[in-house]
This record gives C-alpha cells, structure tokens and sequence, in this order.
C-alpha cells in the first residue's frame, strides 16, 4: 500500500512544491534543479511515453484484431503501418550512397553514370573534372538496399573506377532524403494527413449551408461577424467597396423597419432616404473603396478580432489558467489522485 | 411566385454532394486561371516584417516548425517566406521542432529556400538541430542549456563540431525567435517559457483558426506581429517582394470562402421562406 499509495503522493507533492518555489525562492540549487534537472527528467519520461504510447495503440489495435471487433480490419491496418514504419525508422536504413573518389577511363564511368542513374551530360562533365582533382563525387539519389548501391560499386569499379558505398549514419537516415523513412513520410503520410485536413473545407462548406441559420439574436451576430471574418481575411474583401456594405446596411435597416412598424410607407421611405444618403454621401467623398472605414471589410475584421475576440480569448484563458493553478495545487497537496488509479 | 418559392425551400435541402462539387470547383479553378486580387499587408503581418527588418547580418535567429503535413498549406508558405526574408538579411538561421513531423517540414523548407534559392551552407548559415520530445520542458532546456537538450544536431554532428553553434548556448544568445505553430505545443508555449523570460524578440505565424487565441499575446507585446494563416502568408510574401504558394492559394481561398458565405445566405433566405409557410398553414 505504501509503494502504491503514499510514496507516489509524497514524491509528487516534493516535485511539486519544489518546482512551484524555483520560480519564488532565489536558492541556486532549487533554480538549478527546476531550470536543469527537472527539465531533463521530463524530456526523459516524454521519450519513455512515447514507447508506452506505441505499445498502447499495438495492444488496443491487437485486442480488436483478436476479437474481430466491429472495423478490425481498420486495426489490422494500423498495425501493419504501426509495423511498417517501425521497420523503416529502426530496421530498414533505406539510405545507401555511392562515392566515387577516383578513375582511369571517365569514358567507362561516364557511361555507366549514364546508365545507372540518368547522370545528363553536363553533370557527367562536372564529375569527370572534379574526380581528379580529387573532389570526391557522391551521387545524389541514395540506394533503398545495399546491394543496389554495392552493384553500382561494382560496375563502376569494374570500369576502371574507385568507389564505395556509404551507409547514412543510424538516426541521421529519418532525415535523409531518399530514405526509405523519408519516402514514407513524403509520399504516404504527408498526402494522406493532407487529404484528411482538406476534406474539412467541403464539410465546412455543407454544414454552414444547414446549421448556419438566423434563428435568434446571438446566432444572427454569430452569421454576421463570421461572414466579415471570411470575407474580410481574404483579398477579395478589400475589394468589396464599402458603399456596398453601406447600401446592405441601409436594406437590412429597411427591414428592421418594417419588422417593427409593419408600415409599407415608412419601409418604402426608409429604404428610398437611405439609399439617397448613401448615393449623395458616395458621390460628394468620390466612392473610395476603403471609405467610410468602419465599413471596410478588411478593417471591421480587424477590430472584430482585436477587441471582442481578444476579450473573449482573455476571458477563456484566465479562467483556464484559475483551473490550471487550482488542479496542481490539488495534486501538489494529495487531494487530486487519479494519476495512481483512485 | 409560388413556384420560385418552392425552387429555393427545395434547394433549401441541396444534396450535400452538389455542395462538395462546387467548392471543388471554386477551388481548383482559380489555381488554373489566377485572378490576381491585390493583397493588403494587416498591421500584424507589417510588425513581423518590420522585426525581421531590424535584424543585421550575422544575427541570429531561432526559428521553430512546429506544423505538419496537415497544415502545411498554411503554415509552410510563411515558414518559406520568413526563411527566405532572413536568409536575403544573410541571418543566421537555428531551427528547432517542437513536434517530429516539424523536422520533416523544416527539411522541405531549408532545401527549398537555403540551398536551392540562396546557396547557404550548413552548419555555417543555418543548422537543423531537430525534433525532442517534452514539449515545454524542451523550451525550458533551451532556455537554460542548449546542449543539455541537443548534443548532436538532425545530421548527428556533434553541436561542438558546427561552426554556426560557437557562442551560442542558450535562448538568450538570439536576436529573434519565430514560431511556425499549428497547435500545442508552439506559440503559446514559446512565449511564455522562453520570449517572456528571456525578453528576445518574438514573432510568429499560426494556423487562421489559432490566431484568436495567440492575439492576446500579440495586443500585449509579447509577440511583436503574427502571420494568420494562409493570408499571412501571402501578405508576408508580398512584403518581401516573393510570391509564393501563399500568393497562388489566396485567390482561391477568396472565391471559396465568398461561396461558402454565397451558401450560407441562400440557405438562410430557404430557412425563412420555409419557416414563413410553416407559420401561414
């Protein structure tokens, strides 16, 4: 019970209190601990997570597999990727080059060159003049197995030519283009996380169409400032004239009126004075584009996110960071105690 | 009369997949037949330019990807016009990552930028220290020890071995900190364990959807500008005089989102008509 219990809420509340005063008591050692160590111990169990992640997703995806679960199929995928990948970032280098440091004949090596990897004619040159004056040359495109890039060896050498192959250092190969890691990440996970973020425009396009609708006041501003955001963020927004906006302001008031005193005259009125206003107002000010500004598309977004929406995201994150401060004080003190299972 | 009424209360409930095809459409096609609408600079954008600006040659500036192919489209564009901005400035250019698909992003981009367009050399211009894992306590260490978290750069080259890395050993040793984030962890978190402590000069560059909540940090000082999203971008290349994909990808952002605005209205004028006969009968 002990270990289970009392030594895991101990050690806790000591990390806790210490990392908490590191920021308070001007104490070398503590600051030491809280800006070095602490720091350390954490990149430390972050990397351990990471395993305990991967074993995780296996066991959960395994489990579906074994009792054929509802979509095991999608489980038995993700293994296979899970397995893929594995291989490729800790088995498979993927990463093989071939250096070329010297030749008798650059007719032979030219030629094979050209064979082997399409060199064109003004590369062959560049390596013809550079090898002797003993610039070693590697060639660019790496090999996914060794024996390819030993074959390549090989044929070169046999053309009177020194080569080796060079296998890209063990953890360096995630980073190496031509890498089978590398090839992987570009061409199955960069299309596919791509596609799946892309599909959301089509999603964002059909549910606004369904769900975006005026049916009380909040959701009529909520229409209103999302559609000057969308509008505004973009280049064509500041290519709608605000006289534009001010003729829509001057029919949505018209509606206003006529919403209120249920009178075609007054709502006639309405409509024609404010559209004589806003025509008269354009032309005496020469219908600039940006003109009334606080009609301008580009600048009500900017003021729409640099005043309510700030205040709003001020809001939220102060009322995050009370719940943040009252958490670790419950873990720091024992009370909070999910972390070991109860 | 009646019958237009009945047109839009039944378009009112349009097939979900006449909606895809449009956007499809209104998307793919201005990348096909540019419109070349004017891009307008925000003051946001500007005040990233303008820290960028005051940079002299030889400076040094941290840069950290932490986006991955998911939001590459926003995101990479500004990483690439930043890039090429400091590297036009002959900056000294440290990239860190905060998440391990962010070094894959950075390699893309150095390549692009650093040794196709400007020729620079690694480990003398620019270093790639790579991904590690923990977050904000990987800022911490950065902050206080540069080599307790990375003792060998992406390549494994010992950081003592590169040129570029003499004198510099913590956070405050840069002139300026940028942060391509699309997400946790990245701006928020920069801000508050490195740029704040350390009082270096950040800016930054989020996905459109992040910017409501790194604003407040930006109204504040903190963060001297940011980039929101692929309007951002765009402005930011604009700045610089480069156009890029941020460029390309406005016009059809501009006419997807007046469409989508086009849908949400029509749809609304269904719902009132519908909901005017709901009341009549």
């Amino acid at each position: 019970m002990f270990f289970k219990r009392q030594l895991p809420i101990a050690i806790a509340a000591t990390i806790g209190f210490l990392t908490l005063f590191g920021w308070f008591v001007d104490e070398p050692t503590i600051k030491s601990f809280v800006d070095d160590d602490a720091t350390q111990w954490f990149d430390i169990l972050a990397s351990f997570a990471m395993f305990l992640g991967a074993l995780n997703l296996l066991k959960m995806q395994a489990m579906k597999v074994m009792k054929k679960q509802k979509g095991w199929q999608y489980a038995a995928l993700a293994i296979a990727g899970f397995a893929f990948s594995f291989t490729a970032g800790f088995i498979l280098l993927g990463s093989y080059n071939v250096e070329i440091t010297e030749f008798d004949d650059p007719a032979k090596v030219a030629t094979v060159l050209a064979s082997e990897i399409n060199l064109d004619e003004k590369s062959t040159e560049n390596v013809l003049v550079a090898v002797p004056e003993g610039d070693p040359y590697i060639i660019e495109t790496p090999y996914f197995t060794k024996n390819g890039a030993d074959n390549v060896v090989e044929q070169i050498n046999a053309a009177g030519g020194t080569a080796h192959m060079r296998a890209t250092d063990w953890g360096a190969h995630i980073s190496t283009r031509g890498s089978l890691f590398n090839w992987m990440f570009r061409f199955i996970f960069t299309p596919l996380s791509a596609t799946m973020f892309a599909l959301l425009a089509f999603f964002v396009a059909s549910a606004s169409y369904r769900a975006f609708k005026i049916r009380n006041f909040e959701a009529t501003l909520l229409l209103i400032s999302g559609i000057i955001i969308m509008l505004g963020r973009v280049p064509i927004g500041g290519s709608i004239s605000a006289w534009f906006i001010l003729y829509i302001v001057v029919l949505a008031l018209s509606a206003g009126v006529n919403t209120w005193f249920k009178n075609k005259t007054y709502t006639l009125a309405s409509v024609v004075g404010g559209v004589l206003i806003v025509t008269i107002a354009g032309f005496i000010m020469g219908w600039p584009v940006d003109q009334p500004a606080i009609f301008y598309l580009p600048v009500l977004q900017d003021w729409i996110y640099n005043n309510p929406n700030v205040a709003g995201a001020r809001a939220i994150m102060i009322g995050i960071g009370l719940g943040i401060f009252a958490t670790s004080i419950r873990y720091i003190l024992g009370i909070e105690k999910s972390y070991i299972g109860e | 009369m009646e019958k237009f009424l009945d047109f839009i209360v039944r378009a009112g409930s349009l097939d979900r997949r006449i909606i895809f095809v449009v956007i499809a459409l209104v998307v793919i096609l201005p990348l096909f037949f540019p419109l070349g609408l004017p891009i307008r600079p925000t003051n946001s954008s500007q005040d990233v330019y303008n820290a960028v600006e005051e940079l002299e040659a030889g400076d040094k500036a941290l840069v950290s990807f932490e986006y991955g192919p998911s939001t590459k489209p926003e995101i990479h564009p500004m990483a690439i016009a930043l890039l090429r901005h400091l590297f036009e400035k002959d900056v000294k250019v440290y990239i860190t990552c905060l998440w391990p698909d962010g070094q894959f992003m950075a390699m893309e981009a150095l390549e692009q930028v650093a040794d196709n367009q400007y020729n620079k050399v690694y480990g003398e211009d620019y270093v790639l220290l790579g991904y590690r894992p923990g977050a904000e306590a990987v800022i911490k260490g950065l902050v206080s020890n540069i080599r307790k978290v990375f003792t060998v750069d992406s390549q494994g080259n010992f950081l003592d071995d590169i040129p570029m890395m003499v004198g510099v050993n913590q956070v405050k040793d840069f002139d300026y900190l940028f942060s391509a984030s699309a997400g946790y962890p990245g701006t928020v978190e920069w801000v508050q364990y490195a740029a704040d402590p350390t009082g270096v000069t950040m800016s930054t560059g989020t996905t459109s959807i992040q910017v409501n909540e790194v604003m407040p940090y930006v109204q504040s000082g903190q963060i001297v500008g940011i980039l929101g999203g692929m309007p951002g971008a765009a402005e930011y290349e604009s700045l610089i005089g480069q156009a890029g994909i941020g460029t390309s990808g406005m016009d059809a952002q501009s006419v997807a989102h007046l469409v989508i605005v086009g849908f949400i209205i029509f749809g609304n004028i269904s719902f009132f008509v519908e909901r005017r006969r709901s009341k009549k009968y």
